[in-house]
């Protein structure tokens, strides 16, 4: 259980890429437009008597959309079950937790040491992390931008006054990252979460290397809400899940260094692990070691892990997780 | 430069005769009712086109591409944009196709610029399906299946076939719903209910205790008596899926994709390039219906929003009850009991400023002191066995209904004093002298008298109330919330539940829906009935008030 918390960000990338390395030959190539098919190896989920009760969710605002159509699907299969979410930022789930507000804390980041102590102080043990789906946290520009790709560290230029990527200058218009005619002396705008978002971590972690945001991002209350208004800014930019993109902006291609080539914001690229910013979607629960779930707690997991709770994911333009990855959250719980 | 003495001082008793006479200021205020009456009806105009004309069944469109794909769907808008390439026009037009069938393509929409459009048509036979789940799918029926045999191939006799079993999967679909809500609802709750008698006695006793060993056996005693009633029902619900699963149709997308789907998964199909006027009046008719009486579906871009009106409107009642009595109790102190002096004044004072304080600093109040104080007490006392699931120490429309009556407090005071103080001290004098004690009074002079003013200010509070949205989203109304709060079930009022808001569902539509292209018009229609119901909850109060009035003010002075 210790494990699947302490290992790095970075360190959980190159596992998710060796990890769905195999997986992902086993999944047949698609042409580019096309739905992903969930791990057919994942089992189909059966209702069991006697589920009845409450579950609360809080957290993640990224996570929102995912657990409601979970919530809708096992509300399908027992209906009495009264299921509750709130996503109002990923930070919001480690006090909810502690609190004991929330049976679930859906997070698109992993919980910070402090947050991860505060619980063990309560508990006496550590919360349990389960890998749900993949989200690659995508660049979106408005959909006329004819931008190729860019590497991170003009990302990191472009949204972080610190530069800690090591880019040698600001990047505040379009011009300077290779875009000519009129595009060349348009100003960048940009939009960002706030501050509560997990989205907002992650991308200060894994873009700006833990530099501060420029003052000019316009902090938007939810991940929709940045897609919306790079949509209707010609020169804007922002960073959002792949799950909310709409026909009106553009995911741009990353690279992680000058020189090698862009990889496009596309499932097959985030299950290799080629996409720099893929990230597992996590929900943290309060497992007690050596002692069983409460079955409605259960149940919900089990749900989650099967295959209709991965064609849920898939249905919210998230990436259903691989049966080897599902069968290790499963185990952490003490399930399986 | 601008004359004599005289030609001036002439000038500047012109301009003060003029703003004696007042003509300026009538202009000036004038002017400022009508930038006002502008905006509002600006703001309710925008509201209501758009919310209208949401719902509008829209023509099915087939655009061939020059690269060669094939599209189908409903335009949404357009726009003009300045294309790259072709340097022979300034501005182009394009459109964005709604394409649905998100589970082959992985796409809701799609932008077509007239320059790549080879061929476009409407074809007779498209149909647009809501579905249950996967958001809309566009294709031409190309057969009806029964028991996985084809009937017909034929686009009429399909849609005949279609119109002929559909009522009755659907109702049949409605059956199983209600078996599953109600039959196996009520098995699971007398399974969860043992299962926590177990857990109190397991508290109580310990685990080794001869208690808890008969408390187990009673346990698995309902958990086996019970199983013969589930197997009996799932067995029912079973024969309906079977049943149900019969009936099916295939249709054609654009592409030339075949895609089998099942009737019960099916909200609504129609032939949309075929629909007379009348057949779009049934469409939108029946699409308000759903709307409005219809629990959401696939995260809230679809299906209904019925348990946000019926949060919203319990929560203003609920938080009435709360705010009108004590409103009501300390305004008669203040104005009726309390000597004046400082610390009347102060109150006052803080009682107004209580009115200016931001509303989210309520919610935050609320959460505090409320869920996370009071209800994590009461959890502990009377919920114990359901730890670590709270019950009421979170969020609810109890503790939402408080936290908005704190809030609107200040607002029934203030009306209610200005109420009492409206009755002439001669009535309470004459009162007096008949040899009635206070509280007589009060009661029978000074309240019947002053209760059209206390009404205006239960009728603000609502107002107000219904409205905000800020606070709720800490003490209570969450994005998902089905149950409602007072339903059929022993103890039919569920103060610990949270609930949606119609106000926190339009912020969720507007900033959190994934598939935001095809929430955004949802969010004005939502918000046209948000304005009916606060509309509509005025209407009520004021006439209660006008029949108020009557009846105790005939007869005055």
């Amino acid at each position: 259980m210790k494990r699947w918390n302490e290992i790095s960000m970075n360190r959980t990338a190159c596992r998710l890429g060796a990890c769905i390395a195999m997986v992902a030959l086993t999944l047949a190539v698609k042409p580019a437009q096309a739905q992903v098919k969930v791990d057919p190896r994942l089992p189909e989920y059966t209702p069991v008597e006697g589920i009845s009760g409450t579950i609360k969710s809080v957290g993640s605002d990224t996570l929102n959309n995912l657990m409601t159509l979970w919530a809708e699907g096992f509300r399908a299969m027992y209906p009495n079950v009264q299921i509750e979410i709130e996503g109002k930022g990923s930070s919001t789930a480690p006090p909810a937790l502690i609190e004991g507000t929330a049976t679930f804390g859906p997070m698109s980041r992993a919980m910070k040491n402090q947050e991860l102590d505060d619980f063990e102080k309560k508990y006496g043990y550590k919360p349990t992390a389960l890998k749900t789906s993949i989200d690659m946290l995508a660049v979106y520009v408005n959909k006329d931008n004819p931008v190729k790709g860019m590497t991170l560290s003009e990302v990191d230029a472009i949204f972080s006054k610190s530069r800690k990527k090591g880019h040698k200058e600001d990047i505040t218009t379009w011009g300077q990252v290779g875009l000519e005619g009129d595009w060349a002396s348009l100003p960048i705008s940009l939009y960002g979460r706030n501050a509560a978002s997990g989205t907002y971590g992650y991308f200060k972690e894994h873009v700006l290397g833990k530099g501060d945001y420029k003052d000019s991002v316009k902090e938007q209350p939810g991940s929709s809400a940045v897609v919306q208004g790079v949509a209707s800014d010609k020169g804007g930019i922002g960073y959002s899940g792949i799950g909310y993109k709409t026909a009106d902006v553009k995911a741009v291609a990353l690279a992680r260094e000058a020189g090698e080539e862009f990889v496009a914001a596309v499932p097959e690229n985030a299950y290799t692990g080629e996409y720099p910013l893929a990230r597992y979607l996590l929900i943290y629960v309060n497992a007690k070691p050596n002692t069983d779930l409460d079955p409605l707690q259960r149940e919900f997991i089990r749900y989650v892990f099967s295959r209709q709770g991965q064609q849920d994911v898939v249905k919210d333009g998230y990436f259903p997780v691989p049966a080897e990855v599902a069968n290790a959250s499963l185990e952490a719980v003490g399930l399986n | 430069m601008s004359g004599t003495p005289d030609a001036r001082r002439e000038r500047s008793r012109s301009r003060v005769s003029l703003f004696a006479q007042g003509e300026p200021m009538l202009w000036l205020t004038g002017g400022g009712l009508a930038v006002a009456l502008a905006m509002i009806a600006g703001l309710l105009l925008l509201v209501l086109v758009k919310g209208v004309t949401t719902l509008w069944p829209m023509p099915l469109e087939q655009f061939a591409q020059r690269d060669g794909t094939t599209l189908m769907g409903e335009v949404t808008r357009e726009e003009q944009y300045a294309p790259e390439d072709n340097s022979t026009e300034k501005t182009a037009r394009r459109r964005l196709l709604r394409t649905g069938n998100f589970d082959l393509t992985g796409e809701h929409f799609q932008w077509v610029a007239d320059s790549e459009i080879q061929e476009a048509s409407r074809p007779e036979w498209g149909a647009v399906v809501e579905r249950t789940s996967w958001g809309r799918f566009y294709g031409v029926p190309s057969a009806f299946l029964l028991s996985g045999k084809v009937v017909s191939e034929k686009p009429e006799e399909i849609w005949a076939l279609y119109n002929q079993h559909h009522g009755h999967v659907r109702a049949r679909a409605a059956e199983r719903r209600d078996l599953e809500t109600h039959e196996v609802g009520r098995i699971n709750r007398k399974l969860e209910n043992s299962r926590l008698a177990l857990r109190k006695v397991e508290r109580r006793y310990g685990d080794s205790s001869p208690e808890y060993a008969a408390a187990q056996g009673e346990c698995e005693a309902v958990g086996d008596s019970m199983r013969e009633d589930y197997d009996r029902i799932r067995k029912a619900i079973d024969e309906i899926n079977t049943e149900n699963a019969a009936y099916q149709v295939r249709l054609r997308t654009a592409d030339g994709t075949e895609q089998l789907l099942n009737l019960a998964d099916i909200v609504r199909a129609y032939p949309a390039n075929r629909l007379t006027l009348a057949g779009k009046v049934r469409v939108y008719f029946s699409r308000w219906v759903e709307f409005l009486t219809a629990p959401p579906r696939e995260a809230n871009s679809e299906g209904g929003v019925f348990p946000a009106i019926f949060g919203t409107v319990v929560m203003t009642l609920l938080m009435s009850l709360a705010v009108v009595p004590l409103g009501v109790m300390a305004a008669l102190y203040l104005r009726e009991y309390a000597k004046g002096g400082a610390i009347v004044s102060a109150v006052r004072i803080s009682i107004n400023n209580l009115a200016g304080v931001p509303s989210i600093v309520f919610g935050v109040f609320g959460l505090g002191f409320f869920c996370y104080l009071m209800g994590a007490g009461m959890d502990q006392w009377l919920f114990s066995a359901a730890l670590p699931n709270p019950t009421f120490g979170k969020g609810g429309i109890l503790w939402a209904s408080l936290t908005l009556a704190l809030l609107t407090l200040p607002v029934v005071i203030v009306a209610t004093e200005e109420a009492l103080s409206a009755v002439p001290n001669s009535m309470r004098e004459g009162s007096y002298a008949c040899g009635a004690g206070k509280w007589q009074t009060i009661k029978r002079i000074v309240l019947p008298r002053a209760m059209p003013g206390i009404m205006t200010g239960m009728i603000l509070a609502m107002a107000r109330g219904a409205g905000e949205v800020a606070p709720l989203m800490l003490v209570g109304a969450v994005k998902l919330a089905p149950e409602l709060p007072v339903d059929g079930v022993a103890p039919f009022l569920h103060a610990q539940r949270s609930f949606m808001h119609l106000g926190f569902h339009i912020y969720d539509l507007g900033f959190q829906s994934q598939n935001s292209e095809a929430a955004k018009p949802m969010v004005f229609t939502t918000t046209l009935l948000l304005i009916a119901l606060i509309f509509v909850l005025n209407i009520v109060a004021v006439r209660l008030r006008t029949r108020l009035r009557r009846k105790f003010v005939t007869g005055a002075f």
